[in-house]
């Protein structure tokens, strides 16, 4: 699995992405999800990771970056006719 | 403006592309080396759709000539913002990026679906991509042609080593899931054997 762009949350990550990879391919694809099985590994890693994009001022491109994807959601979002 | 786009099929599921999407940029792919980091905002299963989307930053090395660096600013690290939506009822998986540094001097954006080919939905998925790059320099147009040229040039070659890469993943991913079904039938099969066995000794497991 990739690294963390901070290496402090690097250990958290790669607990959650493995949680994840397990989840999506054994439960989501086949229709079970109910609950999210991963969430408290998810907060553990998104504490971490938030304090490092804040550090590094990367915070703010990232809420840049939302606004401009909201055509992106609105097309991808919709539920299929 | 200028605009890249291309497709082509894997053969493998999509099930199986979709999950190993998720790795694509990880350790097994020996082509990607410009891929430093791929970190994850934010995971959500839309609850009226099933749509579940993810939010990842992605960071990159960059590898661009000095003349292109002069001109963007010389970081050694780009970011990428990318969205990704899989939704399984229309089995369809959509990723959007675009770049968040340089954005000012370049706009990169992209979308890469996979979907089940047409012709054998079971066993192949179609993968398509296009991007749209746009340079803003101001009255250059000279300038902006050649920074669109070179960036579309670079896209191209990213694209041949991304499929490759995506192709060695693929490739493990198969593997590895194989050798852990064979674990589990294994454990399976001596758990088998250890209650035979205990049966037949009368002894409690």
């Amino acid at each position: 699995m990739s690294a963390s762009l901070a290496p402090e949350c690097n250990e958290v990550k790669e607990r959650y992405d493995t949680c994840f990879l397990k989840w999506y391919s054994e439960t989501y694809l086949k229709q079970k999800a109910t609950t999210d099985e991963c969430a408290p590994l998810f907060k553990q890693y998104e504490k971490c990771l938030s304090m490092a994009l804040k550090t590094r001022g990367i915070d703010k491109m990232i809420s840049e970056a939302r606004d401009d994807n909201r055509e992106n959601d609105a097309e991808h979002m919709r539920p299929k006719r | 403006m200028k605009i890249f786009q291309q497709s082509t099929e894997f053969d493998y599921s999509w099930e199986e592309v979709s999950t190993s999407n998720w790795r694509k940029y990880g350790a097994w792919n020996e082509k990607c080396q410009h891929v430093i980091a791929v970190d994850t905002l934010s995971r959500k299963i839309d609850p009226d759709t099933g749509i579940l989307r993810t939010e990842r930053l992605i960071s990159c090395k960059q590898s661009a000539p000095k003349w292109v660096n002069s001109i963007l600013g010389g970081q050694d690290t780009s970011l990428v913002y990318e969205t990704s939506y899989v939704d399984l009822a229309s089995q369809k998986v959509t990723m959007c990026s675009m770049n968040i540094t340089w954005n000012d001097l370049l706009s990169v954006r992209e979308t890469c679906v996979y979907q089940p080919s047409t012709k054998s939905p079971s066993n192949k998925t179609l993968f398509t991509q296009r991007a749209e790059i746009t340079a803003f320099c101001g009255g250059w147009q000279k300038i902006k042609n050649s920074i669109e040229q070179f960036t579309i040039e670079r896209f191209q070659q990213n694209a041949t080593k991304g499929r490759e890469g995506f192709e060695m993943v693929l490739e493990m991913s198969r593997k590895v899931f194989a050798e852990q079904r064979e674990m589990m039938r294994l454990k399976e099969d001596s758990k088998i054997l250890r209650e035979a066995n205990a049966i037949t000794t009368g002894a409690t497991i």
